[in-house]
């Protein structure tokens, strides 16, 4: 039996998609089924992350609305032989898949996959609710930013009323050299706000984007980045792994900046 | 060096901003919340603006004393 985990964060361009890929990718190196789900109906944009743009036929509306069967809607990703994509529908709005539907989706899905995740659109409307209804746990995502931990503080406020109590926080685009000067929030500052388990800590990668512009998920990679994409990973596989250092000045200079911090 | 860091700056900030949408209303109707709070306990226990705090979190307001050992 499956675990569904919807990936969330209220506001946009946080990361969602980002991490639903890599998360997804990188789980299914453990030899675990995964499917992920882009929930963003009429902004379609997993499947661009991913590189599997040019493979979409069917998606997650053609198969609500039984236009096909799932099979045809799966999308196996030739790079990770476990993993598979439902990709969204460019053409429809939240409004034409309900709660109820999503959760008979995933409650299939489950039968079959080790790992059902979903990429929630961003705001609190019915695409956040459609993405919720069907999920055991939730990662929320967030950047060291003040509206960016405003609004995941509200999203983990809107869960927790829906009964899913299972909440971690991923932050990311962290940058080091900032936190050190005392201009961007610390992984310590985040976590006293918003108070949930911290499941990943990701610094603001070049790689990221780069893997971004190719379609091609950056998990496993030996950058920064990939390393700790691959421990939220095993974290959600319940292994334990400490949280790697972010940091990667070790020049004279940096080791100097944090003598300046202001208070 | 003088000058408080982003950092102090946002983190007020974002407190403030979290409380009044955790109590949906605005900091200065939370302001009113802990005084009257503040003012409805003294009558009752010997208490000092230092030693009283109140915390609202997504579920639950917690109020501290911490005055008691002297």
């Amino acid at each position: 039996m499956g675990e569904v985990i919807v990936i969330t964060s209220g506001k946009g361009g946080v990361g969602k998609t980002t991490t639903t890929a890599n998360i997804g990718a990188g789980l299914s190196t453990f030899d675990k089924k995964v499917v992920v789900i882009d929930t963003d109906l009429g902004l379609r944009n997993l499947d661009v992350v991913m590189g599997l743009e040019n493979l979409v036929v069917y998606n997650l509306v053609d198969v609500i609305e039984g236009s096909c069967r799932l099979k045809q809607a799966l999308i196996r990703d030739k790079r990770y032989e476990n993993l598979y994509l439902l990709p969204s529908a460019q053409t429809k709005d939240k409004s034409a898949i309900s709660p109820g539907q999503m959760k008979k989706l995933t409650s299939e899905l489950k039968e079959e996959f080790d790992y059902i995740l979903l990429d929630c659109p961003a705001g609190i409307e019915q695409g956040f609710q459609n993405a919720i209804a069907g999920a055991d746990r939730a990662i929320v995502v967030t950047t060291p930013e003040v509206s960016a931990i405003r609004d995941a503080d509200r999203i983990i406020g809107l869960l927790e009323q829906n009964h899913l109590h299972k909440i971690d926080l991923v932050i990311n685009r962290i940058r080091m050299d900032m936190v050190k000067r005392g201009d961007m929030m610390s992984v310590d500052d985040v976590t006293e706000i918003l108070s949930v388990p911290l499941i990943g800590a990701l610094p603001d990668d070049e790689q990221v984007v780069i893997g971004t512009n190719q379609g091609e998920p950056v998990v496993g990679l030996d950058a920064k980045a990939g390393k700790a994409y691959l421990n939220i990973c095993k974290r959600i596989l319940g292994i334990e792994v400490p949280f790697l250092d972010l940091d990667t000045g070790n020049g004279f200079f940096s080791k100097l900046s944090h003598i300046f911090k202001k208070d | 060096m003088l000058n408080r860091s982003s950092v102090a700056i946002a983190k007020e900030r974002l407190k403030a901003l979290v409380v009044s949408d955790r109590v949906s209303c605005t900091p200065a109707v939370y302001d009113n919340i802990c005084r009257e709070l503040y003012e409805a306990l003294s009558k009752y226990m010997e208490l000092t603006e230092d030693d009283f705090n109140v915390e609202i979190k997504r579920t639950q307001v917690i109020i501290t004393f911490t005055g008691e050992e002297t």
